[in-house]
């Protein structure tokens, strides 16, 4: 796993955030739009954005993950959470 | 044993997807109960190769809240009575089963279980440090230092039992009732008209069917998107190892939440030895060297003596994991389309009810009364079951 | 099987004697010599048993690939016999038998191995009512070895490697690929399992040896290399993690590249008696002669079926053991170079024969062999079978790839009919294989493949350019397509761990197990302690024959680690785990603390003093909270400071409660939820100044809780940062009527309550040391939580402790504190509330601001307040004091669950039992009676109430004066 702050390290010193998701406006969205927000997931595998956590530094970013083969594509600074991500068009 | 069939029919009543241990058992009792035999099961590998060949075998219904106790005590009991059913030993055999508590909070979760166990007639005790050292004198009452063993659940009917066998058990009974084993099948689509189930894509073919039955732990999510159902299942590795065969010197089932372990001895005289699931999603049965670390340096703080004890095989299984560490059975949105999904550590134990329960509402087109707790809709309504509690440690 | 003269370059050291036991009975070998070649020198018939069948079994592989020479050595069970060095004084003994090796009573087991087919255990004794019995019966027979419960917990150290290149195998392809790396510039590690590098090769001299010894020499030198000889590479993990162990450790090895050159397996044929004492592998008689100079017999036959074969007994007869037949199971080998050179050492060749059945002399050992020739048609004319007497048959039929390794690093193989074996197919980036394990047999061409892959592994890695091509694949046959010979008598073994025969392979896919996957499951093949590595080959080629399939159609089943079983003491290491000590440790130790685990941490439970009791020491510490002053230390909480422009937002997105509108100096009680709405933390959050809080967390909560904020920040981008203070601070919690007046005499601010009021907070001194003052009131007295630098924590402490004691201080521990707030009626969470209790079943709907614009868990809890309660936390009072429920203990209603009881204790302010319990919202009316089943069944009758239980006006925290 290669940290936008720490470089490469072993992923034995990351912790896994879950996927990135985006969530429904709270104020406008339905009961069942919440609820499926909150526990729904999808589940197949395939290229994820995920929140990870380099453990020793604090440190949360981004990384593209295939959650097939546990390949790590691509990794970014935390603020691509807050933007509309989109997998690059031919994934390794 | 099993009939290889040449080719798929063009239409079944019912078609299960992943002959696995639920699977067949569904198939079976549909066919044995239900009279329904024009059944096929599609497995993409092979049978009982799925998580019904990879768990470790522990069967057992200490669980935490009424609608865990009931149905997986309803397990235990058609348990003790399959190998006579089938005509074949699963090696059933009751071992007691031991949660070492290290915490005041562990002793309570353990009353907690005893209290709800023995009220619905599970015989299941919280029992001190001194009833674990008589039981387990050779136990490490310190675990090293590291954390102290101040009481447990001691569960009786705890068992493990033969997993594979279950799932050919299962097999070869709804074989002979002239239910199809497609094995080396994959399922690539599930055709879906108003709302209706009509048929299934594979890689042999196409089938029409009303009714599909989806029993393929590690892999819901992927049958799911070809109904458009969203559920909160998401997959995470289990694994597990297993040690040389050795004399038998350990009876009981013994599992420790705090340290992440649960070990028994199998027939054979192997110590087979599992801990808490893989921290984060991942598709593949990888093994992991820091789970082979951590498990053993565990193993040793419960048991120091088995130092030169060597480590044979280590594997991994795929699990449906669930918000609430309660499964999603029954009926769904898509008429026609059941679920039995989201065992995520546990399901091996509920095989037998499973199948019971799950062959009724196919049969029937409504959810088995022992598993409205469990139903698909429940998130959504924010009726969650508060089985988390019993699920401290993976199994 | 005897010793040999001494053989220049043998590995045993003959001036050294030494003596151990085998069996109770004294013996001498070498220094150099394994447990396996000491033991066959002594001319014992047999050294061990089957696992099922318990028929004597000897040297077989003497490669540690067959389970049959396992031992216990000074009480460790399943001692490796082919690799354990001897050493003096050694007690050894067989295992799994029942009286002694050569008095195994269960070797009639083998009388009835007719009846006892593959699968017969699934189809009988499954009786429910005899099952048990039938079981305890097994439960004797099964297993190896012995544990001994008395012996210690072995620590071993680990290590981590790095390197460029790692080079599995230290065979020709393997030293010349970690010379090749090496001298590209790479820095290499070369690891061998066997105790000396060398691999196949067993001559003593020659041009082979020589050219592979020089190498060796340069590699050893050089500064980029380390050689590691009795190293396993035991598992292959994820991004070139390797696991080398050895005796003593194991070495986490982290490589850029890896090449694997593990070479191939040698296999056994398959016949009647293959099993016998005296039969065994050509490969290994080589090593044993070679190495321990030990010979297999005195009348040998060589049954071959490749070149190996005659290269063998070429070999053997260079150290002194001649071969006296050699039966090829070919009739045109194509190798008529190696024929003629053993026909011209006086070797009998019969050819295009095969053995029918080994026959058993009355030692138990092998004393003829059976053989019968090939029909032109591919049958055998058993009519013509002809026995040749010997004592001992080699084995050269075929190998098997060591692709175990190489497939755990996610390259695939495919099969290769021409050369009867698996070979590499498509290999990952920065794996590379080399050697037999490539398909690559004569010496030369292993050599060449080798610096082909060194050479491509450094150019991986940045060191050179990769140049070199590929080298051709052999062009003959290394391996006989079907060394397997069926007998009506059966006894002819595919798996000697598991004594599993050709007709129990027929069996199980006459019964449906008809793949690879399920014939292992089945029949067990594989699943022994040497892992099919002698087997699975065989009974791949059985199935395939069953099937009309083709090998590769079949497929191996997956190759899990590890590799060879590793010891639980190699993988555990030293086995460390955290405990967390607060700074005022010693301080509590010295006050007689009796700790308990909370989190990482230890805690004082209580203190025990003057020989009291544990119950009366509690009492005494909630007695002196309540009467005088008490001091607690609280520090184990978790303890976080936010700063910035936007730090009020962020906790009020966070919290149920509102901060940013909080004044400054003030603190307040703060819930968090998760999206769900389920509370999941609480603490207390002082604002202490316009853009500083500092809050706490619970103690347990502490790093999840702080890493999940840092994750909500990262993702909000709000103007403010967050710093874990929770090592670099000492809190503790300094309460009871006495505690202002003791504590105005240490510091400089004003404690009055018109100046410090309660759920104010000041920053001030304590002799020097700055303190944040809390005035919170877990316990219900006047108190505060004051919280230090951890490098003051002590001299704070002291000079609360000195200044309290005269006026009757006690320090007091968890458990006081327990009772305490639970008199208050505060809750705590994951103990009062569950995985699903939100706040309004939690009675705290006072710390959520519903009306902010959002915060965590809030669209979740407006649809809980519509779902509402599912159960309620509510108070109890207990009539009867005499018999007292527990935690956990249920509510019952009519037969029906109807709550728990989540906290109880006896209050001796109150003098009376109460408790916090969840009940289902029925029950939750005030003054309502209810049931709760305590042990035995027994019910107790206790009262819903309001809390606070003790000063529901909370008077007691605001007192003026005193």
């Amino acid at each position: 796993m290669v940290c936008p702050l720490n470089g490469p390290r072993p992923v034995l010193e990351f912790a896994y955030g879950g996927e990135v998701r985006t969530m429904p406006d709270p104020a406008s969205c339905s009961d069942a739009q919440w609820s499926d927000y909150v526990f729904n997931r999808s589940g197949s595998p395939a290229a994820k954005f995920e929140w990870w956590c380099h453990i020793a530094s604090g440190f949360w970013f981004v990384a593209l993950r295939d959650t097939l083969n546990d390949k790590v594509i691509a990794t970014y600074p935390a603020q691509a959470a807050r933007e509309r991500l989109e997998p690059p068009e031919s994934l390794p | 044993m099993f009939t290889a069939h040449e080719s798929l029919r063009p239409s079944y009543d019912v078609v299960i997807i992943g002959a696995g241990g639920h699977g067949l058992a569904a198939a079976y009792y549909l066919a044995r109960d239900h009279g329904v035999r024009n059944i096929a099961v599609i497995e993409k590998g092979y049978l009982g190769g799925g998580n019904t060949g990879r768990n470790t075998t522990i069967i057992r219904s200490n669980y935490l809240t009424p609608e865990g106790v009931k149905f997986y005590d309803e397990s235990v009991r058609l348990w003790q009575d399959l190998s006579e059913d089938f005509d074949l030993n699963l090696f059933y055999s009751t071992r007691g089963h031991f949660t070492l508590a290290h915490t005041d909070a562990a002793m309570r979760t353990m009353r907690w279980r005893a209290e709800v166990n023995k009220h619905f007639g599970v015989k299941s005790e919280a029992v001190d440090a001194a009833f674990v050292k008589r039981a387990l004198p050779m136990i490490d009452m310190q675990c090293g230092g590291h954390a102290p063993i101040l009481g447990a659940l001691f569960h009786e009917p705890g068992a493990i039992a033969r997993h594979d066998a279950v799932a050919w058990g299962y097999g070869r009974g709804a074989d002979r009732r002239g239910v199809e084993i497609h094995q080396r099948t994959e399922v690539t689509g599930i055709r879906v008209q108003s709302g209706r189930v009509v048929g299934v894509d594979t890689t042999r073919g196409a089938i029409s069917t009303p009714r599909v039955l989806c029993a393929v732990a590690g892999f819901t999510p992927r049958v799911l998107d070809m109904v458009g159902l969203h559920t909160p299942i998401y997959v995470h590795p289990l694994q597990a190892m297993v040690s040389e065969p050795v004399k038998p010197w350990l009876d009981p089932v013994i599992v420790s939440g705090s340290l992440h372990v649960y070990v028994s001895q199998t027939a054979r005289g192997e110590l087979v030895m599992g801990a808490s699931l893989d921290p984060y999603e991942l598709h593949s049965t990888r093994s992991t060297l820091d789970f082979a670390e951590g498990l053993s340096a565990h193993m040793l703080d419960m048991f120091p003596f088995l130092s030169e004890v060597k480590v044979n095989r280590q594997w991994a299984g795929l699990a449906d994991m669930t918000p609430d560490f309660a499964p999603i059975m029954g009926v769904t949105p898509v008429e026609g389309f059941f679920l039995d999904a989201g065992w995520g550590t546990w399901g091996f134990k509920a095989t037998p009810v499973c199948g019971k329960t799950m062959s009724y509402t196919v049969a029937t087109g409504r959810n088995h009364p022992l598993i409205e707790g469990f139903s698909i809709d429940r998130f959504a309504r924010y009726q969650m079951t508060g089985e988390k509690g019993a699920a401290s440690v993976g199994h | 099987m005897h010793r040999l003269q001494e053989l220049p370059g043998e590995w045993i050291d003959r001036s050294v004697a030494l003596k151990f036991h085998f069996e109770g009975r004294e013996y001498s070998g070498f220094a150099g010599d394994t447990i396996s070649s000491a033991l066959a020198a002594t001319g014992l018939p047999y050294l061990g048993r089957s696992f099922k069948y318990h028929r004597p079994r000897s040297i077989f592989s003497f490669a540690d690939h067959d389970s049959n020479l396992m031992f216990q050595v000074d009480g460790v069970p399943n001692v490796r016999g082919d690799v354990t060095p001897l050493r003096e004084g050694m007690q050894v003994t067989a295992i799994n038998t029942f009286g002694g090796l050569y008095n195994d009573k269960a070797r009639i087991l083998d009388r009835f191995s007719a009846f006892l087919p593959v699968g017969f255990y699934y189809k009988a004794f499954h009786s429910k009512r005899l099952f048990p019995r039938w079981e305890r019966m097994f439960r004797r027979l099964t297993g190896l070895g012995t544990v001994t419960l008395s012996s210690p917990r072995a620590l071993t150290p680990k290590r981590y490697g790095f390197c460029d290149v790692l080079v599995i195998g230290a065979g020709p392809s393997g030293i010349c690929a970690a010379h090749e790396a090496v001298q590209a510039g790479a820095r290499v590690v070369l690891v061998d399992e066997g105790l000396r590098a060398g691999g196949s090769l067993t001559a003593v001299d020659g041009e082979e040896r020589r050219s592979m010894s020089a190498l060796l020499q340069a590699l050893v030198r050089s500064p980029r290399c380390d050689v590691r000889t009795a190293t396993v590479a035991s598992g292959y993990y994820a991004d070139h993690w390797v696991a080398l162990t050895d005796a003593q450790r194991m070495t986490k090895m982290r490589a850029k590249a890896v090449v694997f050159a593990t070479g191939v397996i040698e296999q056994p044929a398959v016949f009647r008696n293959n099993d016998l004492p005296g039969v065994m592998m050509a490969s290994g008689a080589r090593r044993l002669v070679a190495r321990y100079r030990v010979a297999p017999g005195r009348k040998i036959i060589l049954l071959t079926g490749n070149v190996e074969g005659y290269e063998a007994a070429v070999e053997l007869h260079a150290h002194g053991v001649p071969v006296a037949a050699i039966v090829d199971l070919r009739a045109d080998s194509g190798d008529e170079l190696a024929v003629q050179a053993c026909t011209k050492l006086g070797v009998q060749i019969v050819k295009a024969h095969v053995p029918v059945q080994a026959i058993r002399g009355f030692d138990a050992r092998v004393q003829a062999l059976d053989i019968a020739p090939l029909q032109a048609s591919g049958g055998v004319n058993r009519d013509a079978t002809r026995r040749l007497d010997c004592d001992a048959v080699l084995m050269s039929v075929g190998w098997a790839a060591a692709t175990q390794l190489l497939t755990q690093a996610g390259a695939t193989t495919a099969f290769s009919p021409l050369l009867q074996q698996f070979l590499p197919d498509e290999l990952p980036a920065g794996i590379f294989a080399a050697g037999r394990l490539n398909g690559v047999f004569d010496f030369n061409s292993r050599c060449a493949d080798g610096r082909r892959a060194g050479g491509a592994a450094a150019a991986y890695c940045g060191y050179g350019e990769s140049r070199l091509a590929p080298v051709a694949r052999s062009t003959r046959v290394p391996s006989h397509p079907f060394a397997i010979v069926d007998h009506d008598s059966a006894k002819n073994f595919v798996d000697f761990d598991e004594d599993l025969q050709v007709k129990d392979l027929q069996h199980a896919v006459q019964e449906g197990f008809d793949s690879s996957e399920l014939m292992k499951r089945y029949s067990t093949v594989g699943m022994g302690p040497s892992q099919g590595k002698h087997s699975a080959m065989n009974a791949l080629r059985v199935l395939s024959r069953e099937r009309g399939m083709s090998i590769g159609q079949l497929g191996l089943t997956t190759a899990r680690p590890l590799y060879h079983p590793v010891p639980l003491k190699i993988l555990a290491g030293r086995s460390f785990s955290v405990e967390r000590r607060t700074p005022v440790d010693a301080q509590h130790a010295a006050l007689g603390a009796v700790w308990m685990p909370a989190g990482n941490w230890r805690r004082p439970e209580y203190y025990a003093v003057g020989g009291a009791t544990r119950l009366q020491s509690i009492a005494a510490e909630v007695s002196t909270v309540r009467h005088r002053v008490g001091l607690i230390d609280v520090g184990t909480l978790g303890k976080i400071e936010i700063y910035g422009p936007q730090a009020g937002e962020f906790l009020d997105r966070v919290y149920a409660g509102s901060f940013s509108t909080m004044r400054i100096g003030m603190t307040r009680y703060g819930l968090m939820l998760d999206e769900a709405g389920v509370i999941i933390d609480d603490g207390v959050v002082a604002r202490l100044s316009s853009e500083m809080y500092y809050f706490t967390t619970t103690t347990g909560g502490s790093a999840t809780v702080f890493r999940e904020l840092l994750r909500l920040n990262a993702l909000w981008g709000l103007d403010c940062q967050l710093v874990n203070v929770t090592g670099h601070r000492a809190a503790f919690n300094f309460a009871g009527p006495a505690c202002r007046a003791i504590l105005q005499t240490l510091t400089d601010i004003d404690l009055s309550e018109a100046a410090f009021p309660f759920l104010a907070n000041r920053v001030g001194q304590i002799g020097g040391v700055e303190s944040r003052f809390l005035r919170v009131g877990f316990v219900g007295e006047l108190g505060y939580e004051i919280h230090v630098p951890a490098g003051g924590a002590v001299a704070v402490w002291n000079a609360l402790y000195a200044a309290g004691v005269a006026h009757g201080l006690r320090v007091f521990g968890v458990e006081a504190q327990r009772l305490l707030r639970l008199e208050k009626g505060h809750l705590i969470v994951g103990q009062d509330t569950d995985g699903l209790t939100d706040p309004f079943e939690a009675n705290a709907q006072w710390a959520v601001n519903m009306g902010k614009p959002f915060f965590v868990g809030q669209r979740s809890l407006r649809i809980l307040q519509r779902r509402g309660p599912r159960q309620m936390l509510v108070g109890l009072e207990f009539a009867d004091s005499a018999r007292m429920a527990k935690e956990s203990h249920l509510l019952i209603e009519q037969g029906d669950i109807a709550g728990r009881i989540t906290s109880i204790a006896r209050s001796a302010v109150l003098n009376k039992v109460i408790a916090l319990a969840l009940v289902t919202p029925q029950r939750a009316a005030a003054s309502s009676d209810v049931q709760v089943r305590i042990e035995g069944g027994e019910m107790l009758t206790a009262r819903i109430v309001p809390t606070p239980f003790y000063d529901p006006k909370n008077q007691r925290q605001r007192v003026e004066g005193a």
